[in-house]
């Protein structure tokens, strides 16, 4: 049983998801929570003052969702062909479910943001303001009568039919990202159903951080007046204490997600060995565990902390990186166990891949900044005089 | 369709939407019985069982196969693991020809998005359809015994599929037909005259992670346990 084994022939077969779908997961489920994060803040505030924010976490999140195909498809090999999983649908596979789950969040986040944008492009069309053709041509012309909180109440039940549906849609994604790692058999560290709840904490931690650092630069980039802006700051302040309480359940999901493993034979512990002290071990304690949660926990529990613009943002940047870092762990850790041999798997050096989508990345967070410029965030003053 | 809004009370949306979503899961299940029903009672069920004592790893299975399939460098559909276990002067060689177990279960079947993996109901052999196969690595990260692998060459799924050209026309797959002490004997698993039922009857035999529970169609006879399952507590140790 003891004896020494010498291996002297076998095949290596490599890591085959790498960065770029850590990147996909980990985006899908960063913009799902942020936008459900947001709905829940809005749900418990019911301040008018709060819509801003809600567009932050409505159409931001869409424009990330609107881009993840791109990543998916530098991976894939025939990417020209992803047409057919629509009609050549295996129900079994995870992908296939996720290839119409995806486009209907999509569609639904779509629908919801232009609910919550119309009535203040329909006021800005109405009273002649800085991209007004635009806004007219997103309306299609149908330009009602009334101020923005009028017409929002007349659009009630559509906006909160189209909410409550990319509610839905946004559960039902965070399920396809966590089902996609768990539906490998023979991945002992992805095997289990507790992928699920890893990716609802990761998406509510980091949805949470994304509130907080697109929030602030919007007020500083299109600052709304000083009253509403008071209270945006104080919501914002309130992201920190949500981010506080999902770093708390993602500290508590990964320690029995960690004991569990460990009672899951010896591929369970060799899993766990992977994030303590094996080949992942410096992405897992520097970038998830020190930077990643405990930096940005210990940041958001003093309420001056939070308060303070600098500390709020190097918290939300700290919780997004170690997010990333946990799904780029899991993702990439459940392929380093060999299944042939005993050496860990490598992962080969992605540098297009990887400057892809970096690429990406810049270019989602250009069209967020421009966003900010482009479309009505704000509540236009008139309808707050009015109201 | 009545317009959302008014005349559409919340009752009458989740009824919709029940109604919606029964007549989805209906059709569904009547679009995929008559696959469960054709993959459940296949005619043949080929398989191989792979006699170890009699392997003397020439690594001529890995070179016909290669061959036959035109494998390019770098990736395998069939090949040879090799250990030597003990201290000098008492040490063994044990040897493990692998390849694609074409299990019953199979996993990358149920993982693949757009079907270009399947099963042929007549035989059981698992197969890539490279016209409909998208690369999206699902079916190799979902092997729990790596025996697949992007082809470099068409840039989709590969995998053994016991070289069903050649098994369709009566002959033998290439590594069979290749092999010096005829250690793999391949044949119908449901004719229990052919020599390989014979050989399961006559031999206690083992499986690649059983306990998985994929029923691999490549069995074993006489691997030793050491090259059968891994020992991965070596690798933390280390």
């Amino acid at each position: 049983m003891n004896e020494p084994i010498q291996y002297l022939s076998w095949i290596k077969h490599g890591v085959v998801f790498g960065y770029i779908i850590a990147m996909y997961m980990f985006l899908i489920s960063m913009a799902v929570g942020a936008h459900l994060v947001t709905l829940f803040a809005k749900a418990y505030y019911r301040d008018e003052d709060f819509l801003p924010l809600q567009k932050v976490g409505t159409f931001l999140p869409l424009l990330i969702l609107l881009l993840m195909p791109l990543l998916l498809a530098v991976d894939m090999t025939h990417p020209e062909r992803s047409y057919t999983m629509y009609y050549h649908w295996n129900w079994t596979a995870t992908v296939a479910w996720g290839a119409y789950i995806m486009p209907l969040c999509v569609v639904t986040y779509a629908f919801h943001s232009f609910y919550l944008f119309r009535p203040e492009m329909m006021v800005a069309v109405r009273e002649g303001r800085p991209r007004a053709e635009l806004y007219r041509v997103l309306l299609r012309g149908k330009i009602e009568e009334g101020t923005a909180a009028e017409i929002r109440q007349r659009q009630q039940k559509a906006e909160r039919l189209w909410a409550n549906l990319t509610i839905v849609f946004s559960f039902l994604a965070l399920i396809y990202v966590g089902m996609r790692l768990s539906a490998f058999k023979g991945r002992v560290m992805v095997h289990s159903l507790v992928m699920v709840f890893m990716f609802i904490s990761l998406a509510a931690s980091s949805g949470a951080a994304f509130m907080i650092l697109l929030g602030r630069l919007k007020t500083t980039i299109a600052p709304p007046p000083s009253p509403a802006l008071a209270k945006q700051n104080r919501f914002l302040a309130d992201f920190g204490v949500i981010l506080k309480f999902a770093l708390v359940a993602q500290l508590v999901i990964w320690v029995i997600y960690l004991i569990q493993l460990n009672f899951t034979g010896t591929g369970g512990k060799l899993a766990a060995y992977i994030f303590l002290g094996g080949p992942r071990s410096f992405y897992f304690w520097a970038f998830q565990v020190v930077i990643g949660m405990l930096i940005p926990l210990a940041l958001v529990l003093v309420p001056a902390l939070r308060q303070n613009v600098g500390a709020s943002l190097a918290a939300s940047v700290a919780v997004m990186l170690g997010a990333f870092y946990a799904v780029a762990n899991l993702s990439i850790g459940s392929q380093l166990i060999p299944l042939t041999h005993l050496e860990w798997e490598q992962l080969a050096p992605e540098p297009f891949r990887t400057a892809f989508g970096l690429i990406i990345m810049a270019i989602l967070f250009i069209l967020f900044l421009g966003s900010y410029k482009i479309l009505p965030y704000e509540n236009p003053v008139s309808q707050k005089s009015e109201a | 369709m009545k317009k959302l809004g008014k005349d559409m009370d919340r009752r009458e949306f989740i009824r919709g939407l029940g109604t919606t979503a029964a007549a989805l899961g209906a059709g569904v299940v009547i679009l995929q019985t008559g696959n469960l029903a054709q993959a459940a009672t296949p005619i043949k069920k080929y398989g191989m069982v792979i006699d170890t004592n009699r392997c003397i790893g020439c690594h001529g299975c890995t070179i016909a196969c290669k061959s036959e399939n035109n494998v390019p460098e770098g990736v395998f559909r069939s090949w040879v693991m090799q250990i030597i276990k003990g201290k000098y002067p008492h040490v063994k060689n044990h040897l493990l020809p692998r390849l694609c177990n074409n299990c019953e279960d199979a996993p990358c079947l149920n993982d693949c998005p757009t079907g270009a993996t399947y099963r042929t109901p007549e035989d059981g052999v698992v197969h890539v359809d490279r016209d409909k196969c998208v690369g999206c690595h699902t079916c190799v990260l979902a092997c729990p015994y790596n025996s697949r692998f992007i082809n470099p060459l068409t840039g989709t799924a590969d995998k053994c599929d016991f070289c069903y050209h050649r098994i369709t026309k009566g002959l033998l797959p290439a590594c069979v037909d290749a092999c010096t002490g005829k250690a793999r004997i391949f044949g119908d698993l449901n004719d229990p005259q052919s020599e390989v039922s014979l050989y399961l009857s006559k031999y206690p035999v083992q499986g690649l992670r059983t306990y998985l529970d994929t029923k691999p169609k490549v069995h074993y006879v006489y691997a030793d346990e050491a090259i059968l399952n891994l020992d991965y507590s070596y690798l933390s140790r280390r």
